[in-house]
């Protein structure tokens, strides 16, 4: 395999978008296109991340679009649907093509328009991913699936809600340092659990899971550029390698599983990433983790390698994966501040790691940040793509 | 409208998938007979979900993963106004979901 470069990366700030799902994936797209300064350097692909729009926006042949918008023409295009792992698989088909040799520049964009329907309508077109006779009859939802998983998980491995408002607290106040975030207000033990007005301000969603254990629903963009080993030496600027990619799927209905607490997609994901880059998670810089619900990234820290099982929660506590410890986790605010537009999500952290390894990332910066490492959870854990980015130079 | 739930029991290792699938994932064998799932066993996780998707007018659902006693793992919907993690509990098919005037048949779960 050729080796893959980023050379830009760029986003929307995420929200409530008041722009059309294709004006969201070309404002980014024009974003990362700047920031690669490609010159004269054709683009020959374009990939685009998406979940819901044949649905929730009434459009198709997003790939199609996108490269009109930006009068691409002729570059090949098509739109990659994988849930919640929508993005970083996107991500993967554009690096198979630079890989493979077919092409030198390929620009992934991932968007999701999702605020134009209302809760119901959101909620049920994301727990369509479920399994439709086993789980989607009986009124499953994602934060339902979240919720069994996260009583599960508590119960067997002593985590507490003061825990999971940690994980809350730690990536609402790294949002306020990233101006992409939806959500710019920090938020307190007192406000959101401990305090008599903590019940009302933080009402349960799928208990144990609260409102600040959920992330919000939002509307955004997010864009890459993926080069070749020859374009990226022409280009100026920091050097960053896909230095490795892993995928694993697991059983569709989570109640399949021999053991539900284990995440074992993200576990095989993440050893083939690693291995793919012949690097180990000791190595691993700066982290961003599918935090759509907190107990996710405390599971998933330990998942992927960071802790060992049962003790992602104490890394926390000890505030190792805050901005300023040992091994910083969401600095761009995760999915649980940031936001997660569900198709732009796993395209979104790279971008954060890109700007994190080019040392671009002003405020919220991990100093020195040499290898970083992502996890785009899809459907329930049942598709997971995990990625480690390298800085070379 | 189906009054019972299905899954597969494989025909030649005899490990049953619910849901049932196109191949047995123990063995790969792709005959099954079909058998009825349900009877008793004890909750192994649940919920009260407020985000509920549409068809619904309830405030909240409480969801459940029942590992069955012949050890075959369900989701369904817990009727039990005192829900405890390992407790006892029965199945019975009721209407679970309604989309329009259509309503769909699943597992439920009483305590024992």
């Amino acid at each position: 395999m050729k080796p893959v470069y980023i050379a830009g990366a760029g986003m929307t700030k995420f929200g409530r978008a008041e722009w059309s799902l294709i004006r969201l994936a070309s404002e980014a797209s024009r974003s990362a296109l700047h920031h690669a300064d490609l010159g004269e350097i054709p683009v020959d692909g374009v990939v685009v991340a998406n979940m819901g729009a044949a649905r929730v926006n009434k459009q198709t042949a997003l790939g199609s679009a996108l490269v009109d918008q930006l009068a691409l023409y002729p570059a090949m295009a098509e739109a990659v649907e994988n849930g919640p792992a929508s993005g970083a698989s996107a991500f993967k088909v554009g690096c198979q093509a630079i890989a493979s040799g077919m092409a030198d520049v390929v620009l992934v964009t991932g968007v999701e328009r999702m605020r134009t329907v209302n809760g119901l309508e959101g909620t049920d077109f994301v727990a369509s991913l479920s399994h439709p006779e086993a789980e989607y009859i009986y009124g499953v939802t994602l934060p339902s699936l979240a919720g069994m998983f996260a009583r599960l998980f508590m119960d067997r491995f002593g985590v507490e809600r003061k825990h999971l408002a940690m994980v809350a607290i730690k990536n609402h106040e790294n949002a306020t340092k990233n101006p992409y975030a939806h959500i710019q207000q920090t938020v307190t033990m007192e406000g959101i659990l401990t305090l008599p007005e903590a019940a009302v301000n933080n009402p349960p969603i799928a208990a144990p899971l609260h409102m600040f254990d959920c992330c919000p629903v939002s509307d955004g963009a997010a864009s890459l550029v993926l080069v070749s080993e020859d374009v990226a030496a022409k280009l100026g600027g920091p050097k960053v390698r896909v230095a490795g990619i892993g995928q694993a799927t697991d059983t569709h209905a989570v109640h399949e599983r021999e053991d539900p607490t284990d995440l074992k997609a993200v576990r095989i994901a993440s050893e083939k990433a690693f291995g793919m880059a012949g690097a180990t998670p000791s190595d691993v810089d700066v982290v961003e983790l599918h935090d759509a619900f907190t107990i996710l990234e405390i599971a998933e820290s330990e998942a992927a390698g960071f802790f060992p099982r049962g003790e992602g929660h104490l890394a926390l506590e000890r505030g190792e994966t805050a901005l300023d410890g040992k091994l910083p986790i969401n600095p761009s605010g995760g999915l649980k501040a940031k936001g997660h537009p569900v198709g732009a999500t796993g395209v979104a952290q790279l971008v954060e790691l890109v700007w994190q390894l080019r040392g671009e990332a002003d405020e919220r910066q991990v100093q020195n940040a040499k290898t970083a490492y992502a996890c785009n959870f899809g459907g329930f854990g049942n598709n997971v793509v995990a990625t480690v980015l390298r800085r070379e130079g | 409208m189906s009054e019972v739930i299905y899954g597969g029991k494989c025909k030649s290792c005899g490990t049953v998938s619910y849901p049932r699938r196109a191949v047995c994932a123990n063995c790969r064998n792709e005959s099954f007979d079909r058998i009825e799932i349900g009877g008793e066993g004890k909750v192994l996780t649940y919920t009260d979900v407020y985000a509920l998707a549409i068809d619904y007018e309830t405030r909240y659902l409480r969801l459940a993963i029942v590992e069955l006693d012949d050890g075959i793992r369900v989701t369904g919907q817990l009727l039990d106004d005192d829900p405890k993690l390992g407790k006892r509990v029965k199945s019975t098919i009721g209407v679970v979901r309604e989309p329009g005037d259509k309503p769909i048949m699943g597992l439920q779960f009483v305590p024992v």
